[in-house]
């Protein structure tokens, strides 16, 4: 058994930053991840992080407003408030860390315009500000030496006199199982785009945490609510960053128009991703796209500005899709990208679960409502993965360890022993991921309508039932990594349950959601939140009011 | 289109653990990765084959392997790209320099303990101010060039000092080291230069290159290694080997044109070295006795003073 | 091709150094293959920087191969090397040179004391991809008259002839690859295929960690040994250097014996055109190239 007062799952940017939080908040701390923490997915965004720093005439009240309108007035707007007015000491914090963020001519920190935002407030590196803040992080996370098991896989969370006090974790080196004994834990294991192929998500982003979660009566809330991108790669779906466009990228369709003058005339490309996405699905529905996508023109850019800021997705287009954009524009779709939804958390990370906290993508403060800015997903992690450190580690200087033992581990070896004893002639997991992907992605992609919903509840449903004959082939000790995709599958129709159930339940259209037998937003009815928590029998689905505190829902135009 | 994947193999849990070959047959697309044929073994196929990948789009680092010989990123390499002169089949095996856990699996803790030993965080001095540090946006995008390191292991991998000095600090951490070296706001300089031309840091790099043609991001680590040296001599650190070598060379070059290689040896362990100038004494003499050896009197260039002169020039801009 | 060739020769200062024999084994071979070589408008021509200088200070290495480049422009020939080392660094130069105009521009205000001026036109190539390209291996071929049967050569290509293959034309040339396993074929050899043909010969460090340095010259001949070689060919002499020159130093760190001889590009296909062991400079070498020589004399 390993002690320590808060134990951290996952290592991206709300886990490393959780940790560093309660390390410097003097708990002992132990973060415990299934990659190496520069492997994470948090890498994957592009363009950067938003913040409202006053010393240049920005005002977090404006940021928050863009956030707000931004999330078709789901977003609880305390929490919002939060985000907004800690998001400049946040920047500023991983600049003294060692970000080498753009600067302006002054050498101070330079901004770039964004989507859905009214003022350019998104710091960057070039177009791997993710890569370069997980990076820095994982710096400090060296520099202050706190532990990190790498490369060891969550199997399940331990509760206690209904309070969360361990882990159960298996070392894929080895393939031990070990219990983890902690004051408090800090989910921070990332999103779910797997439950979607395709998806611009790693293969790393299989919800075990929501998944965890909600297996120990955590609620999930908003999970209908699946954001995506406007522009992913169709051969893929690897994202071509939404800087692009905040650089004065155009979306054309087959006849050369900039069409989203139809759907935005003020913010054009740089409408919410809500937005444009479903204006690029319209044009492509309507028979204007080409191969079943729409082009992003960035030729007028030109070279070098187009090497200076956007090398990466210059290098990802020509990779994947066989065109430089210098010289081509880049056939793109809309491509399921991130989860808005997740474990229902407050402003300090806190589940339903007292000891459980949550942050990150795998958690709903919620910061994103119905759909989320782009360069505010960082944002979330640093905040909301620094205030769950916080106020886990004070949590941990007043609440003992439960009485756990060695034991606290064999229902999950059991599981473990008899997925492996399995033999027979059954599929393996790869089908049933695949098929549950293009199922999601089918009917629960940017335009959504009932009969769709129940005909992926039904196969759902049936997948779980497949799932539980899956066979696992390797029945090696040493880094089998068949038997954990197995159970990160597991993991993923849990999630993959919950969001068709949030997507049944909203009776509306809004943000991500987006219904075409029901396509006006209806505040009467709906301006709250759908939760969904498992029970012994079917999952339970409830609501939670959207908390309002200056900004009254409005139409949504751009 | 039909391609062979001639996978190496290793299970550490069988009886007699020994490494193997397995072929696997497949057919994909004509856009088909590296990386997306192996997906396709393990999820389709034999789900025992075990490898690391994660982002399919080169930014996390997972996959570096070999291909047909040569370090990269799986996710990266096209299968059409390597299939020369009408052949179907690949050859993946594992990174090089790091030990085989589980087939494509390597052991990358070598790999981290090499970076963490550079001291990879940032070292500034005094009180940060209230709001950014000025910095100087060309010195950002110069070390976003480095920061771009997504840490793959690739020119660990096929680094030709470390298949024969494991205490050497490779690329990829010396690239890091760099990274804070170069740093404006960084203060460590000196003390971080201190250390890196030690045994095993920069002077033991052999630019042969191999880190810069396999790097899947153009991080150029062994050019990050030369500006280490550099720094290194600029900081007053001229007592090594390494350091005398680059000068006795340049000095070389400037005078007469062409190189001295006589003098370089004596320069670069210096004439006192006794030890060392006693070990060039046998090969000298079989040298000699060849006809081997260089002239005694070095002879100029015709037209030597025009290279001196654009020494004199260049040197000065800096 | 009919009829002979020029070039505007730069031999690099290894071969008029420590390997005097890579240049009369040129000349030997260059002459009866009909490639004429210009000598005296290059004899002004500096070291490349072999890469030291480039560590320290790229411009000055860039400033320098811009002044050879110029003095070849002004011969009005084409530019031959016969060194690896030389190759690479001059072919990186010539890149950073040609794809920015303003760059180039700035280099030539420091040649023009001189009444230099580099156009960016040079294009170096060592005499390898010359025989493959321009001279061809029809006419290597046609010229031997002792082909090298029952040798198996092992082909060790240097580092800077081969990376970074972005700046060195193996897009357009994919057949250099193997072009010294053409060569070794052509006249008369077999191939002794092992795995570090393209790794580091360890010169560079041999001064500064001697031990590493020789590791990788046993490492590399043991290799080709295990794979059959009865020599080695390289095209690049400082490789020579260290495999040749100080073989008998890692021979002893590794406690075996390797005895292998290590052979110039020229003096392999001299040795094929029958051309005399003594005028290729074979009698030179550290490692003894007697045994080689006799073997082909028996095979005749």
């Amino acid at each position: 058994m390993i002690d320590q007062d808060v134990l951290v799952i996952g290592a991206g940017l709300a886990g490393m930053r959780a940790a560093l939080a309660a390390a410097e908040n003097g708990a002992s701390v132990a973060v415990v991840t299934k990659v190496y923490p520069v492997r994470s997915h948090s890498n994957a965004a592009q363009g950067g992080i938003n913040a409202a720093l006053t010393d240049r005439g920005d005002k977090w009240e404006d940021h928050a407003y863009d956030t707000v309108k931004g999330s078709d007035y789901l977003g609880d707007q305390d929490a919002i408030e939060v985000m907004c007015r800690e998001a400049g000491q946040e920047v500023i914090t991983m600049e003294h860390m060692g970000t080498i963020f753009s600067r302006d001519d002054a050498g101070k920190l330079g901004v770039r315009a964004f989507g859905g935002q009214r003022q350019a407030r998104t710091f960057f590196v070039a177009d791997f500000t993710g890569q370069a803040l997980l990076h820095v992080l994982h710096e400090q996370v060296l520099k202050h030496k706190v532990k990190v098991y790498e490369e060891w896989f969550v199997l399940s969370l331990l509760v206690e006199d209904g309070e969360c006090c361990g882990a159960v974790v298996m070392d894929i080196r080895t393939g031990a199982i070990h219990v983890f004994r902690a004051k408090a834990v800090i989910l921070a294991s990332g999103g779910l785009g797997r439950v979607f192929e395709p998806s611009t998500n790693a293969l790393i982003c299989t919800g075990d945490g929501m998944a965890q979660a909600y297996r120990v009566g955590a609620p999930l809330m908003d999970m209908e609510m699946v954001q995506y991108h406007p522009t992913t790669l169709k051969s893929n779906g690897a994202l071509m960053s939404e800087a692009a466009r905040g650089e004065g990228a155009y979306l054309v369709n087959a006849l050369g128009e900039r069409f989203m003058k139809k759907y935005a005339p003020n913010m054009m490309e740089l409408a919410s991703r809500d937005v444009v996405s479903r204006s690029e699905q319209t044009e492509i529905n309507e028979g204007r796209g080409i191969n079943g996508c729409v082009l992003l023109d960035c030729r007028h850019l030109g070279e070098k500005k187009i090497n200076e800021r956007l090398l990466t997705i210059r290098e990802v287009a020509k990779d994947f899709a066989g065109v430089d954009m210098v010289q081509e524009p880049v056939p793109i779709r809309p491509g399921m990208h991130y989860q808005m939804g997740g474990i229902l958390t407050d402003v300090d990370g806190q589940t339903a679960v007292p000891g459980l906290y949550a942050a990150g993508e795998t958690a709903c403060v919620s910061v994103h409502g119905g759909n989320r800015l782009g360069a505010n997903s960082l944002l979330d992690t640093l905040v909301f993965g620094r205030r769950s450190g916080v106020h886990a580690s004070d949590r941990a200087k007043y609440t003992k360890h439960k009485n756990l033992t060695d034991a606290s581990a064999d229902n999950d070896r059991q599981h473990i022993r008899a997925l492996l004893d399995r033999n027979g002639p059954g599929e393996m997991f790869g089908k049933v991921r695949l098929e549950m992907g293009q199922t999601m992605n089918q009917h629960l992609a940017v335009f959504r309508n009932q009969q769709g919903m129940e005909t992926a509840l039904a196969k759902v449903r049936e997948l779980k039932q497949r799932y539980e004959k899956v066979i696992v082939h390797d029945k090696g000790k040493t880094f089998n990594t068949n038997l954990i995709f197995t159970l990160e599958l597991g993991f993923m129709l849990d999630c993959a349950e919950a969001i068709v159930l949030g997507a049944l339940e909203r009776r509306e259209s809004r943000g991500a959601h987006t219904r075409t037998d029901m396509p006006k937003r209806d505040d009467e009815n709906w301006l709250k939140h759908i939760l969904i928590a498992k029970t012994p029998e079917e999952p339970k689905v409830s609501y939670k009011p959207v908390v309002i505190t200056q900004w009254k829902p409005q139409a949504r135009t751009y | 289109m039909e391609v062979t994947l001639n996978v190496r193999r290793y299970d550490p849990d069988s009886a007699k653990p020994a490494p193997y070959y397995q072929e696997y047959d497949l057919e994909i697309d004509e856009t088909h990765t590296v990386l997306d044929g192996l997906i396709k073994v393990r999820e389709e196929v034999d789900g025992t084959l075990a490898l690391r990948c994660s982002c399919r789009s080169a930014v996390c680092g997972s996959c570096a392997m070999r291909v047909n010989g040569h370090a990269v990123l799986a996710c990266k390499t096209k299968v059409r790209d390597l299939l020369h002169r009408g052949s179907t089949k690949l050859t993946v095996e594992p990174a090089g320099n790091m030990p085989i856990i589980k087939d494509l699996v390597v052991e990358f803790n070598v790999f981290w303990d090499k970076i963490r030993a550079v001291e990879p965080w940032l070292q500034p001095q005094g009180v940060p101010p209230q709001q950014e540090y000025i910095a100087p946006n060309e010195d950002m995008l110069h070390l976003a060039g480095v920061m771009a390191c997504i840490m793959c292991g690739a020119c660990v991998s096929d680094c030709t000092v470390l298949e024969v000095d494991k205490h050497f600090l490779g690329p990829a951490a010396l690239a890091k080291a760099y990274r804070f070296v170069a740093d404006p706001r960084d203060d460590a300089e000196k003390s971080r230069l201190g250390k890196l031309v030690q045994y095993g840091g920069v002077w033991d790099c052999t630019r042969c290159m191999q880190c810069v043609q396999v790097c899947p991001k153009g991080v150029d680590p062994m050019g990050r290694i030369m500006a280490l040296r550099d720094r290194a001599i600029e900081n007053g650190y001229h007592n090594s080997n390494g350091a005398r070598h680059a000068e006795t060379f340049a000095r070389s070059i400037k005078h007469s044109g062409t190189l001295d290689e006589l003098r370089l040896p004596i320069g670069t362990f210096g004439i006192w070295n006794v030890k060392e100038m006693l070990k060039l004494i046998p090969l000298g003499l079989k040298a000699q006795m060849r006809g081997k050896r260089p002239p005694i009197f070095h002879k100029a260039i015709p037209g030597a003073e025009n290279v001196r002169r654009i020494f004199e020039k260049v040197e000065s801009k800096r | 091709m009919t009829g002979s060739v020029k070039y505007a020769f730069y031999p690099g200062c290894v071969s008029r150094g420590a390997c005097p024999e890579l240049y009369s084994a040129t000349i030997e071979v260059c002459a009866r293959l009909g490639i004429e070589l210009e000598t005296k408008g290059m004899q002004s021509a500096s070291c490349t920087g072999a890469g030291v200088l480039q560590e320290k200070n790229r411009r000055l290495g860039d400033t320098l191969n811009a002044r050879n480049f110029a003095l070849a422009e002004r011969t009005g020939l084409p530019l031959m090397t016969i060194c690896s080392t030389c190759q690479g660094v001059m072919a990186q130069a010539n890149d950073r040179l040609t794809k920015d105009p303003d760059y180039l521009k700035s280099i030539n205000a420091d040649l023009a004391p001189e009444g230099l001026e580099y156009k960016g036109t040079a294009n170096p190539k060592h005499l390898l991809w010359i025989l493959l390209e321009e001279v061809g291996l029809n006419r290597v071929r046609a010229r031997v008259t002792r082909p090298l049967k029952g040798l198996k050569i092992a082909p060790f290509y240097g580092c800077y002839i081969v990376r970074p293959s972005s700046v060195l034309g193996y897009q357009e040339h994919p057949e250099r690859s193997d072009a010294l396993e053409q060569v070794i074929q052509v006249v008369g050899a077999e191939v002794a295929d092992f795995p570090g043909k393209t790794a580091c010969c360890g010169f560079p460090i041999l001064t500064i960690n001697e031990k590493a340095s020789m590791k990788m010259v046993s490492n590399h001949t043991l290799s080709a040994k295990d794979a059959g070689a009865t020599a080695m060919v390289t095209p690049c002499p400082l490789c020579h250097l260290n495999l040749d020159g100080y073989q008998p130093t890692a021979a002893a760190q590794a406690r075996k014996p390797i005895d292998l001889s290590i052979l110039h590009l020229p003096q392999l296909i001299g040795l094929a055109m029958g051309i005399d062991a003594k005028a290729l400079g074979l009698n030179k070498h550290i490692m003894s190239t007697q045994k080689l020589v006799s073997q082909v004399a028996v095979a005749q």
